[in-house]
């Protein structure tokens, strides 16, 4: 955890930065995300109390642009969550035991894998209807994939080593030996995975809702302002502009910021 | 007439003074050997005057005539080319992959230019070595060849072009024990029929000594003695020398004092341990072979062999942290089952300390807590308070005081590492430990002053001890009997001593010629 401070992980740092301001501008704007100002539609930037201007039915910008942050973030970071702590449980399991249990459980994350991903959320969608509910469980159902098989990997490699051996020696029973050794030496690497599994829910939250499959309406997200821009963007570019920026600064942040943790750790 | 010699020379790198005041004097048809441990500067002062380390050498460099130190490119070209040859610790990378042993013996050979040999003259290099079936693995690629066969290969790349000068670093360190002698045996005989003179280096001054005629000991940086083999052994002026020379385990050394021993602890009986093949439905390899054997209270067992020969996997059995197919491992008649189906209290019998010493400490825990998890487990009932205590007077036991209670394994180096291994598995006292190869990764001053600290050990608990390992004269100071084994099975079993001065099998003889 040290390290974080001592290497320069400005990349890290952007990200917090902006979380920080779409979590306090809300509380300080005089607009809420869905708050119509009937006064000042498809207002220029600067006109007023709008520092970004409004959209083409009258809600600020900049509301919008901190509100949808916060929701694609949550998503993210929740969606991340959820993947490290299903791919560790699978992937040690797997990892520990070995053999035929080993081989059926990682024949199952192949399977998954091999599944059309889009297809199935878009299946969903429509069986069950639109709910940020199912936009997670989807999301859920693909990324812990990869960090099983990562976990899995560190597992069986420090399962051969002379300490573990030695603690198994020594009477610990396997849950100890699990828990105590052999998860806080993987930390390392499942917080790098972790960092680079944040952008790639990124682009999956925001590439579904552009296709209006995400969160809805007045909610919103980096992906459905990134769409309303686009719909709208010969007549204000701003629209599509401050999303996507937004966008691609947080994916290339979090991504630099991933590669340098993985590179640190394995 | 000296080949290669070194006056006063230093080395920097970044600025930094590593090496200081170094004369290396090599002639023809001779041997000069480096002795010093990992860090001292040895490999160092080998290769820098040849432009292969990143640092900058300063002195007297003359290599046949060739001033070294202000020799332009091409007279370097010329000196590492045509002069000189490089045998190297690591043959399996150092030969190229991807090139047929006939190509990189053509590569080397070309170095000092045409005209190119032909494929008989390469098969004839090849004989030379010691290889059989030369013409046939001419063809071949790296990876087909055993270990062995890649060094040799590598001491024949290395005086294709008929170099003046060889320079061997480690040549044999990274090999079976049992193969060690022959290429030793080999490089002599190279040496003496071209008159090369060589330069050879080594942390293992048993290894050397029957071969070296000038010895050169180094350490920190600097000469700490030099002079002709036989006088610097029978004759070391500088503590560090007779240190190094007490260090270095014999077999002509008299034989130690052993304490008495007592009834028989452990038995085992027709222990065969079977593994699958990687992938699937390939079969299985036999790593051991119905192996039964037997261990005294107090006692020290030697398991003798050379890599592949299932020694780490039969004390791995024993010690219930590895796969038993199939026999019977019994402690005074009670017999102990597989792996995790152990109880505590047999766990508590016996304990293993690992070869690697680092390793086999968890980087994430404090010296405290890796000392304490034995007795947490294996003896549950003690309180918290005197367990404390304990692992205080188990690091006091391995001569490490309270300080080392709250560092981490990084902060240690090997000797102290291997100190916290034995206390941890000390601490739950129990009657037998198994150390496989427990001194070998360690350099030799430390490593014979962990063997004393076992001895010891030993004789105040009355341990027993089974000790793997593949040299045999380090395993004689601290055991009675031995047991040698070859492919998975024993070949050899009796006294140590008897043992020693009369090896039946091939196996005990090659192994007692390479220490």
């Amino acid at each position: 955890m040290k390290a974080l401070f001592k290497r320069d992980h400005w990349p890290l740092w952007v990200v917090l930065s902006v979380m920080a301001l779409a979590l306090i501008l809300p509380a300080v704007l005089p607009w809420t995300y869905d708050q119509i100002d009937w006064d000042a539609v498809r207002a220029p930037a600067f006109s007023g109390s709008h520092i970004f201007g409004t959209d083409e039915i009258g809600r600020d910008r900049l509301a919008r642009l901190a509100a949808g942050t916060q929701v694609t973030l949550m998503v993210a970071i929740a969606a991340a969550l959820v993947s490290l702590v299903v791919g560790i449980a699978w992937g040690a399991t797997a990892g520990w035991v070995g053999g035929k249990v080993d081989e059926a459980m990682m024949r199952f994350v192949d399977a998954l894998y091999a599944l059309p991903f889009m297809f199935i959320v878009i299946l969903l969608m429509v069986i069950f209807g639109r709910s940020i509910l199912l936009v997670f469980v989807g999301i859920g159902l693909v990324e812990w994939l990869t960090m099983a098989r990562v976990v899995r990997g560190q597992v069986m490699a420090l399962k051969q080593r002379p300490f573990i051996l030695a603690a198994e020696a020594a009477g610990s029973p396997p849950l100890t030996i699990i828990l105590k050794h052999i998860l806080p030496n993987i930390a390392g690497v499942a917080l790098a995975y972790l960092m680079l599994t944040v952008p790639q829910v990124v682009m999956v939250e925001s590439f579904l809702s552009f296709l209006g499959l995400g969160v809805q309406e007045p909610l919103t997200s980096l992906g459905i302002l990134v769409k309303e821009g686009a719909d709208d963007m010969d007549m204000t570019p701003l629209g599509l502009l401050l999303p996507g920026g937004l966008l691609v600064l947080l994916l290339v942040c979090l991504t630099i910021e991933g590669e340098r943790l993985r590179d640190i750790y394995s | 007439m000296s080949v290669y010699e070194i006056r006063n020379m230093a080395i920097q790198i970044d600025g930094k003074r590593l090496v200081e005041g170094v004369d290396i004097t090599v002639e023809a048809g001779k041997c000069t050997a480096i002795i010093g441990t990992s860090g001292s500067g040895k490999s160092l002062s080998c290769l820098t005057p040849f432009g292969l380390t990143p640092g900058e050498a300063q002195g007297s460099i003359i290599l046949d005539g060739i001033d070294l130190i202000h020799a332009d490119a091409h007279q370097m070209q010329d000196a590492r080319s045509r002069l000189t040859g490089f045998v190297f610790q690591q043959p399996l990378t150092a030969l190229t992959p991807h090139l047929t042993i006939g190509a990189q013996l053509q590569e080397a050979a070309a170095q000092v230019g045409p005209p190119r040999l032909s494929r008989h003259e390469l098969a004839q290099k090849l004989e030379r070595v010691g290889l059989s079936r030369a013409d046939e693995r001419l063809d071949q690629f790296p990876h087909r060849l055993s270990g062995g066969e890649r060094q040799r290969v590598m001491i024949a790349a290395a005086i294709a072009h008929e170099p003046k000068l060889l320079i061997a670093d480690e040549p044999t360190s990274a090999l079976d024990a049992s193969l060690r002698g022959e290429i030793m045996a080999l490089l002599d005989e190279l040496r003496l029929e071209k008159g090369l003179a060589m330069l050879l280096v080594s942390h293992d001054l048993a290894s050397v000594e029957g071969h070296a005629d000038h010895l050169i000991v180094m350490d920190q940086g600097r000469v700490v003695e030099c002079g002709s083999t036989a006088n610097l052994i029978t004759n070391p002026q500088e503590e560090y020398t007779k240190r190094l020379i007490a260090a270095t385990a014999r077999l002509d050394e008299p034989a130690p004092q052993l304490q008495a021993v007592g009834d028989i602890l452990l038995e085992i009986e027709a222990v065969t341990v079977t593994f699958p093949r990687p992938g699937w439905r390939r079969g299985k390899i036999k790593a051991v072979t119905d192996i039964s054997l037997y261990v005294r209270e107090g006692e020290a067992l030697a398991i003798v062999g050379g890599s592949g020969s299932g020694k780490s996997t039969l004390g791995k059995a024993i010690a219930g942290i590895g796969p038993l197919t199939s026999g019977t491992i019994s402690w005074q008649g009670q017999s102990l089952p597989e792996r995790r189906a152990r109880t505590i209290s047999m766990r508590a019998l016996i304990q293993p300390v690992f070869q690697d010493p680092v390793a086999s400490l968890d980087p994430q825990w404090k010296v405290r807590d890796i000392v304490a998890e034995p007795v947490k487990n294996l003896q549950s009932e003690i309180l918290r308070k005197d367990r404390d205590a304990m692992v205080l007077k188990a690091l006091e036991d391995v001569e490490l005081g309270e300080d080392y209670l709250d560092r981490m394994p990084a902060s240690l180096s090997g000797g102290q590492a291997q100190r916290v291994a034995i206390a941890r598995a000390i601490i739950a006292s129990p009657k037998l430990l198994v150390l496989d190869e427990a001194t070998s990764a360690l350099d030799p001053l430390v490593g014979s002053s962990i063997l004393q600290l076992l001895r010891k050990l030993q004789q105040a608990k009355k341990l027993s001890i089974i000790f793997i390992t593949h040299d045999i004269a380090s395993a004689r100071r601290l055991c009675h009997r031995i047991v040698v084994l070859d492919e998975g099975a024993v070949v050899e079993t009796g006294d140590m001593d008897l043992v020693i001065r009369n090896p039946q099998a091939v196996t005990t003889q090659k192994l007692i010629a390479a220490s």
